[in-house]
């Protein structure tokens, strides 16, 4: 498999971005590889999520996610599998059983992940067309929409990058599964 | 004492002492051998990622994994062949590095049944215990817990739940009417946060069932509902589940819980079943709001220890917090209020999974560095991360030699032999249901950045799981003790010899009874310059549910013990006498004078692993006599999972805000870290912040005598562990007075100094050995 990231010094809001070289999951088969420089470009920016196929916390964001390039067509999109010891197979078969329109890139060893110091399922960057780190963290405070308690972070600060303002609160916690714990390197349990 | 106690004691007695013979026979026959064989029996030190590495890790691994497959089996005849396939495969797994080939093999019809043997007394011990602390009649209850806790942890923490639900599915697709199947299948949804799905399997459930299957799956399919912000239908069906079983307690709480988000019970919620939460209502001065997200402390989910240190050394509070699920987080102190993540750029984001943790100068270099431990019942390495004194700190874990694998929730640093070097202790506690017992660590700094484990030759040696622990001088000898803190069974106190050695000394302490607990502390609760004890302990769901109804625990409950040292080597539980008479499930908690009136205050972090186990963090308000509940009218939310607490004074005026590090187990309960700010200081203060020379440099085992208004107040500083650590500046409230007429400090040198007249309401900085620097 072929995959690189290329380095950048530490991250931070404002600061440059990391890029990648990451192969593309398409149905059985790999595709060529996708930069980041094609998911952005002819956009006004992007967003990377770093996300896992037996995540659960992902499987909620499925439908937002299929719908992101037809809601926000200035926004490119693209999903990145890094979590430990996920393999090819399972990842398609999420795909399939969930009808995933949304691409996914393969991160096999995790270098991307710790090249963007991604640690968990999903998290999100939202990058201009400069590359530079508009925003990073949840989707939303991991509450239900409908609930009176829920918060979107990622939506407004979508919003307001997009409108050419400042983000309130370019932050936020990283809700989800861990992309590498030394449990998913121990025997299968059942 | 009725004569039906009094026999099922002499039942457990002797129970206990068959056991004991047993395990001792077994053991030493297994040793015997074990030598003729040849076998070489080394702890292994990292993690077991290509399976048990010798016979009884093999054994225990089977066991584990034969108790989950029957777990997770339906109880229907047409299950079992499917079972047996499941077994067949776990013996595989867990025999994998089981050399056939290997002459001493042949030994194994000699060697597997006594290693069978010694797990089943070692997990006979234990239950036994545990039955003694539950009592007979709830045991079987506890068991089903405990299997489904030690069951589940494994599946949910990799991320196999994918697996079980759809082998849930499969077997409903062949047995649709199955709903305790359907059931389990609707838990793992909410457990992995996949509300809506749930509630539609749970209400189908409930539909097609009776009794207490039809309430549970009410009740999931309730908690189901409240997790997705319906707080309505939440109501609805956990009145639901409460006509299928009025016993209930969980479905009642959770009725209460959604009714509070709906400004009340609905007039349609029977009389029976609401109910009125008792505790936390006490009146207070006390007045918080939750300012995480105003100051940029609200980044950390899942969390678990937390520690304020001043990294960088500009003399403000920083705080740092460890995740389960993700790296430490490090928050700079900007000195305007707010805190700025650098978690990356320290280096500390790279530290995952973390559950204790404690913070500590043990190369002396004057810069704080980081110990944690991993993963708590799921096991995981121990890490050392040095600061590196410009912003960044390195793992330094094996060149240090403290690199070590094993279920731990708890370490901390101490100078234990006092020669101004900090060592370091961790606790090993047990992680599987059958799991082998690991003895806790004890790692003396040899002075040149590397450390020596010497728990055993020092004569630290348990048969209990140690989860939580503290260091403290109980008999004023200059030297610090251990307190270990069992997860279950009695608590165990090694007096410190002076001289590299302990002595266990619990029985003649009369520290022998049996709890279910989590972390402890030493502190002078009644300021009479002996140390007492405060051990949180952890209650069954049923034990909380009942101190919320009635405010205070059952007679069979275990609310937190307090200690009190009696001054002769002796110490009495007083907890009750004191108020401290709720049971609630604490994880952790800590002691600090909140509310600056000069009296020791605590906060208790509580909690539980299952979704529905939500509890307050608990404030328990010191008016010098007795502890008062004041949770509530203080301001604070019925709010979660509580692990790590800490009091620190974020901000430099003598405000000590509560920082609470919060997160569930499963992949559906997470939450974020809160930080509760007094909006008034109630007091005036003194802090005092000292810099060991001779001794080690954060003073770690220094006692402080401050007298103010002719009253003493005494703290001793020590490296935690309650999934964290205090800050090193000690706090005292002053309350009305303006000055304290004096401060005498006993440093871990030996050496004793005093200070007269000090000022309220500033930090004084005192140097071993020399003059005080106020400002």
């Amino acid at each position: 498999m072929n995959h690189s990231a290329s380095s950048t010094s530490r991250q931070g809001i404002g600061l440059p971005i990391a890029g990648f070289s990451l192969p593309l999951a398409r149905n059985q088969e790999l595709a060529a590889n996708v930069t980041l420089e094609e998911v952005l470009a002819g956009r006004k920016g992007a967003l990377v999520v770093f996300w896992s196929g037996i995540c659960a916390h992902c499987v909620r964001y499925d439908e937002y996610f299929n719908s992101f390039a037809a809601t926000h067509p200035d926004v490119g999109f693209a999903a990145i599998a890094s979590r430990l010891n996920e393999t090819q197979a399972q990842m398609r078969q999420a795909i399939e059983e969930r009808h995933l329109g949304f691409p996914v890139l393969l991160d096999a060893d995790g270098a991307v992940a710790r090249q963007f110091y991604a640690q968990q399922t999903p998290r999100c960057y939202l990058i201009s067309a400069e590359r530079t780190l508009i925003y990073r963290g949840a989707i939303d405070n991991f509450k239900m929409p409908g609930d009176p308690e829920y918060l979107e972070y990622l939506e407004p600060a979508i919003r307001s990058f997009l409108a050419g303002e400042p983000v309130a609160r370019p932050e936020t916690a990283s809700f989800g599964c861990a992309i590498a714990n030394v449990y998913y390197q121990l025997p299968k349990q059942l | 004492m009725t004569l039906f106690d009094t026999l099922t004691k002499a039942a457990f007695d002797v129970a206990e002492t068959g056991f004991q013979v047993a395990e001792t026979v077994l053991k030493r026959a297994q040793t015997t051998v074990d030598t003729l064989v040849g076998v070489d029996r080394k702890p292994f030190t990292g993690a077991p990622v290509s399976g048990p590495p010798d016979l009884d890790n093999a054994v225990s691994d089977l066991a584990n994994r034969a108790a989950r497959i029957a777990y997770f089996t339906p109880m229907n005849p047409a299950a079992i062949p499917g079972a047996m396939q499941n077994l067949a495969g776990a013996a595989k797994a867990a025999f994998q590095n089981v050399d056939w080939r290997d002459p001493k093999t042949l030994a194994l019809p000699l060697r597997l049944p006594l290693s069978v043997g010694t797990l089943l007394t070692d997990s006979g011990f234990r239950g036994l215990m545990t039955m003694e602390v539950i009592g007979a009649p709830r045991y079987l209850e506890f068991l089903k817990y405990s299997l489904q806790i030690f069951s589940e942890f494994p599946v949910y923490s990799t991320l196999e739940y994918r697996d079980l639900m759809r082998a849930q599915e499969k077997w409903l697709e062949g047995h649709p009417d199955d709903a305790v199947t359907r059931t389990e299948l609707g838990r793992a949804l909410v457990k992995v946060g996949n509300f809506r799905e749930a509630a539609a399997q749970l209400e189908r459930a409930a539909e097609g069932s009776a009794g207490n299957t039809r309430s549970t799956a009410l009740h999931e399919a309730g908690l189901a509902a409240y997790n997705s912000g319906d707080y309505a239908k939440a109501v609805r069906l956990g009145c639901q589940a409460l006509e299928a079983n009025p016993e209930n307690a969980p479905a009642r709480m959770w009725v209460w819980l959604a009714a509070q988000k709906l400004g009340g019970y609905p007039e349609e919620v029977a009389e029976s079943f609401r109910m009125e939460v008792k505790p936390g209502w006490d009146p207070t001065a006390l007045q918080y709001e939750d300012i995480s997200v105003r100051i940029g402390l609200d980044k950390t989910a899942g969390a678990r220890g937390i520690v304020v240190i001043d990294y960088n050394n500009d003399g403000l509070p920083d705080v740092a917090i460890g995740a389960a699920h993700g790296g430490i987080s490090l928050y700079r102190n900007n000195g305007d209020g707010t805190f700025a993540d650098v978690s990356i750029e320290s280096g500390l984001f790279d530290c995952t999974n973390v559950f204790g943790m404690s913070s500590g100068d043990y190369n002396n270099d004057g810069f704080p560095d980081i110990l944690v431990c991993r993963l708590g019942f799921f096991g995981g390495m121990v890490e050392l991360w040095r600061n590196n004194g410009d912003g960044t700190f390195t793992d330094v874990s094996n060149e240090s030699g403290i690199s070590c694998w094993g279920p731990c929730f708890s370490c901390s640093f101490v100078d234990y032999d006092n020669d101004g070097k900090l060592d370091i202790f961790v606790c090993t506690n047990l992680g599987g249901l059958f799991d082998r017992f690991i003895q806790n660590k004890l790692f003396h700094n040899n002075g040149d950045g590397t450390f020596t484990e010497v728990a055993e030759k020092a004569g630290i040696v348990t048969r209990w799981p140690s989860i939580g622990h503290s260091w403290g001088d109980y008999n004023n000898d200059g030297y610090p003790d251990l307190f270990l803190s069992h997860a279950i069974g009695p608590p165990q106190l090694f007096r410190n010899n002076g001289n590299g050695t302990f002595t266990d000394v619990t029985v003649e302490a009369g520290l022998d009874s049996p709890t279910l607990a989590f972390g402890s502390q030493w502190c002078d609760i009644d300021d009479d310059g002996w140390l007492d004890i405060i051990q949180y302990t952890w209650a069954i769901h049923e034990d909380v549910i009942h101190s919320l109804r009635h405010g205070e625990a059952p007679p069979e409950g275990y609310p937190t013990a307090v200690y009190r040292n009696n001054r002769n080597g002796t110490f009495t539980n007083i907890n009750r006498e004191l108020g401290v008479n709720q049971c609630w499930g604490s994880m952790s908690g800590n002691v600090a004078d909140i509310n600056n009136d000069g009296y020791p205050d605590i906060v208790l972090g509580n909690g539980g692993p299952l979704m529905d186990r939500i509890e307050p963090l608990v404030i328990l308000e010191n008016d010098g006599t007795k502890f008062h509940n004041v949770t509530f009218s203080a301001g604070l939310p019925f709010m979660g999972k509580g692990h790590g607490i800490n009091c620190a004074d974020l901000f430099g005026d003598g405000r000590l805000s509560i920082l609470i590090a919060t997160g569930g187990a499963y992949p559906g309960d997470l939450m974020t870290s809160s930080v509760f700010c007094p909006k008034e200081r109630l007091g005036n203060y003194l802090a005092v912040k000292l810099y060991g020379t001779k001794s080690n440099r954060d003073a770690y085992g220094a006692r402080l005598k401050l007298v103010a208004g002719g009253r003493e107040q005494h703290r001793v500083l020590n490296g935690g562990s309650n999934f964290g650590c205090l800050p090193l500046q000690q706090h005292f409230g002053l309350g009305k007075l303006t000055k304290a007429e004096s401060l005498e400090i006993w440093w871990p040198s030996g050496l004793r100094q005093r200070f007269e007249n000090l000022s309220a309401n500033q930090l004084v900085k005192i140097t071993e050995g020399e003059e005080l620097i106020t400002g």
